[in-house]
């Protein structure tokens, strides 16, 4: 049986139902990230494991101990908030040993748990100086330790980056992994940033209008992609609608122009059923030895410089398409309006749904 | 092709034309700031100063004259001299402790449960507490006169459950009490909710909550140590409200302080003058205590 169970949980706020029929179940020491649009339900989702909010049907289990019921303050979790929820009137150790204290935990025990949290984020220079002293940074390292100083059976992070600046989130969410691993603390992670699921989680779900459309690592959650929304929520992608020419050998047709499918499903389709069709746009590469299962025709669109990568829109028969080539000061841009090749693996192609 | 590279070149010469007329008014920016000090607002500044310090200056003064001919302090004396004044002063400062405790205890749970649980409330409770400034005190106190001068039995029996609340001291202090509640929740349950906003109160409980608070712990460890500021703030207020009150006070019947400065008027030129300065003084000295203990809490907010 799994460290943490959700099953079957439903959440509904009169009559709108934000949660619908969820399960997860979650082993110890496993990093998950609940990510979706706002409004996915993914908050309230956590918030439920945390206690806030009770589920309308569905049960959650703990360590072996049906928690579904239990007020917050009677569940060992920790939360940590995007808008850190220090206690303004605390100094950074009064803030870490809060959870302590109110345990009755003894003095000497309580002030070696806060000296050892403060100096595993690092802040044993301010662990006198109260919240309005400190980055924002700074102050969500310390919601970190407080979080962490109980002990808790689950560690639970609501948007905890989402008010930084772009450097801090990146250096502060690899700290934040790292002290986990270090731990080997069972968390879970809501986020809107797909980057920042990617990069943080062993798995990630995502959400989509209160249900759980897709579950894996980061790596599946990418490269296979099991809903349209799963694929277009993650990373970027070309859609486009085709037709099945050949279910056997996985053949089909996007304006007159055959690609080659590796799904599975092709088999089970007819010819002539109208499909859609998804490529990401780092798949494609201009046709050169040794061809791949796809090479296409195509006129150079549009071509936008991004940096380290460069993406240039092609016209595959009236379709256009993105397409990611990454950056190399030698690298040969061709004309925009020339006709050239491209191509990519069957693999590539991903059929998510009947049109 | 031509036709473009023209355009191209207006376009800039247009752009470097506009620059250099920017760069050229920067040095008459920089006079006309010098020479555009606000006058008018200065003007209506001290005007509107004057307004206040020209009374005060006045009964200052005034209240200094009790001596022909020379400058001195005996309307102070005389007045801390006379018994009636330490009597009602005490009293009125009893009073205003026990508002500000009673009002305290009503607005605190009730700002708290509102921004938690019931925000639909809110316009409904803000409206109410703005009620004193549109129902005189007059008929707030005529009110309680009406309804607590007779005793409220139980029902259908004689046995009285409450005796006539208007009869004794204890029972009037209680009557005035209220009313004085009444009075201040505007600024008391203003502040207190102001206080909530700024600290976020929602998030803080529940932060505390799942690190295993309950809600006594909550409230006194986490909320009314950051509401401290807005809490003085407000009592400040109470307590300037209810030491000056007199309608409420004087048809009561109590011996507050209000009244007895309302007599004083009546019958004396230059004590009330003295006191109307030291209340003055004292208001001011409160208001500066405010400052300072908000002042901390404000480098606080700022920073969130």
């Amino acid at each position: 049986m799994a460290y943490l169970t959700l099953s079957g949980i439903s959440k509904q706020f009169g009559d709108t139902v934000v949660v619908e029929d969820f399960n997860l179940d979650i082993e110890k020491g496993e990093f998950v990230s609940f990510l979706g649009p706002s409004g996915c339900g993914k908050t309230t989702t956590l918030r439920m494991v945390a206690g806030f909010e009770i589920p309308t049907s569905g049960k959650i289990i703990l360590g072996g101990n049906d928690i579904t019921d239990q007020a917050p303050n009677q569940r060992n979790v920790g939360m940590i908030f995007q808008a850190y929820a220090l206690f303004p009137n605390m100094t950074v150790s009064q803030n870490i040993g809060f959870g302590l204290s109110i345990r009755k935990e003894p003095e000497v025990a309580i002030k070696e748990r806060v000296q050892e949290m403060v100096s595993l984020i690092g802040l044993e220079k301010h662990a006198n100086k109260y919240p309005y002293q400190l980055s924002g940074g700074q102050q969500q390292r310390v919601a970190l330790a407080r979080a962490l100083a109980n002990r808790p059976q689950v560690l639970l992070l609501d948007e905890p980056l989402s008010a930084l600046d772009a450097k801090i989130r990146v250096s502060l969410r690899a700290e934040i992994r790292a002290i986990q691993k270090r731990l080997g603390i069972t968390a879970i992670f809501v986020t809107h940033d797909q980057e920042e699921a990617l990069s943080i989680s062993d798995r990630i779900v995502i959400m989509n209008e209160g249900r759980a459309e897709q579950v894996g690592t980061p790596f599946e959650i990418y490269n296979f992609p099991k809903t349209q929304f799963a694929a277009n929520f993650v990373g970027s992608l070309n859609n486009a609608g085709a037709e099945v020419i050949d279910p056997a050998n996985g053949i089909l047709s996007m304006d007159g122009v055959h690609f080659k499918t590796a799904d599975t499903e092709m088999a089970n389709r007819r010819r002539g059923d109208k499909i859609r069709i998804s490529i990401r746009p780092e798949r494609f590469s201009f046709a050169v030895e040794p061809l791949k299962d796809n090479v296409v025709d195509c006129t150079i669109e549009n071509i936008t410089f991004l940096g380290s990568v460069v993406r240039i829109q092609v016209k595959i028969g009236t379709t256009k398409f993105n397409m990611d080539t990454f950056n190399n000061p030698f690298l040969e841009l061709p004309a925009v309006g020339a006709k050239e090749k491209v191509m990519c693996s069957k693999e590539a192609v991903l059929v998510l749904e009947s049109a | 092709m031509n036709d473009n590279l023209g355009n191209w070149n207006e376009d800039l010469v247009r752009e470097l034309a506009s620059k250099q007329a920017r760069d050229s008014k920067k040095p008459q920016d920089n006079k006309r700031s010098l020479k555009g000090f606000p006058v008018w607002s200065w003007v209506w500044y001290l005007l509107g100063a004057l307004y206040f310090i020209l009374p005060l200056y006045a009964t200052f003064t005034f209240s200094l004259e009790m001596k022909r001919d020379t400058l001195s302090f005996l309307a102070y004396e005389k007045a801390f001299a006379d018994k009636e004044f330490w009597h009602t002063f005490g009293y009125s400062n009893l009073v205003a402790l026990l508002t500000i405790l009673v009002s305290a205890l009503l607005s605190i749970p009730t700002a708290y449960w509102i921004r938690l649980r019931l925000p639909q409330a809110r316009r409904i409770v803000e409206f109410i507490t703005l009620l004193p400034f549109v129902v005189p005190a007059i008929i707030l106190v005529f009110g309680l006169i009406r309804i607590y001068s007779s005793s409220f039995n139980i029902p259908f029996t004689d046995i009285a459950l409450i005796p006539p609340l208007t009869n004794f001291r204890a029972g009037t202090t209680v009557l005035l009490v209220a009313g004085y509640t009444v009075l201040a929740l505007p600024y008391m349950y203003r502040s207190v909710d102001t206080g909530m906003r700024t600290i976020d109160v929602a998030t803080l409980t529940e932060a505390a909550q799942s690190l295993g608070a309950d809600w006594k712990t909550i409230m006194l460890r986490v909320i009314f140590p950051n509401l401290r500021s807005a809490l003085l703030s407000g009592a400040l207020l109470t307590f300037a409200i209810v030491v000056g009150e007199v309608t409420i006070a004087s048809f009561l019947g109590v011996p507050a302080f209000g009244p007895y400065l309302f007599l004083l008027g009546q019958h004396r030129a230059y004590e009330p003058a003295a006191l109307s300065f030291t209340s003055f003084l004292l208001t001011w000295m409160a208001m500066g205590l405010i400052q300072l203990v908000t002042g901390g809490q404000g480098q606080t907010t700022g920073a969130h």
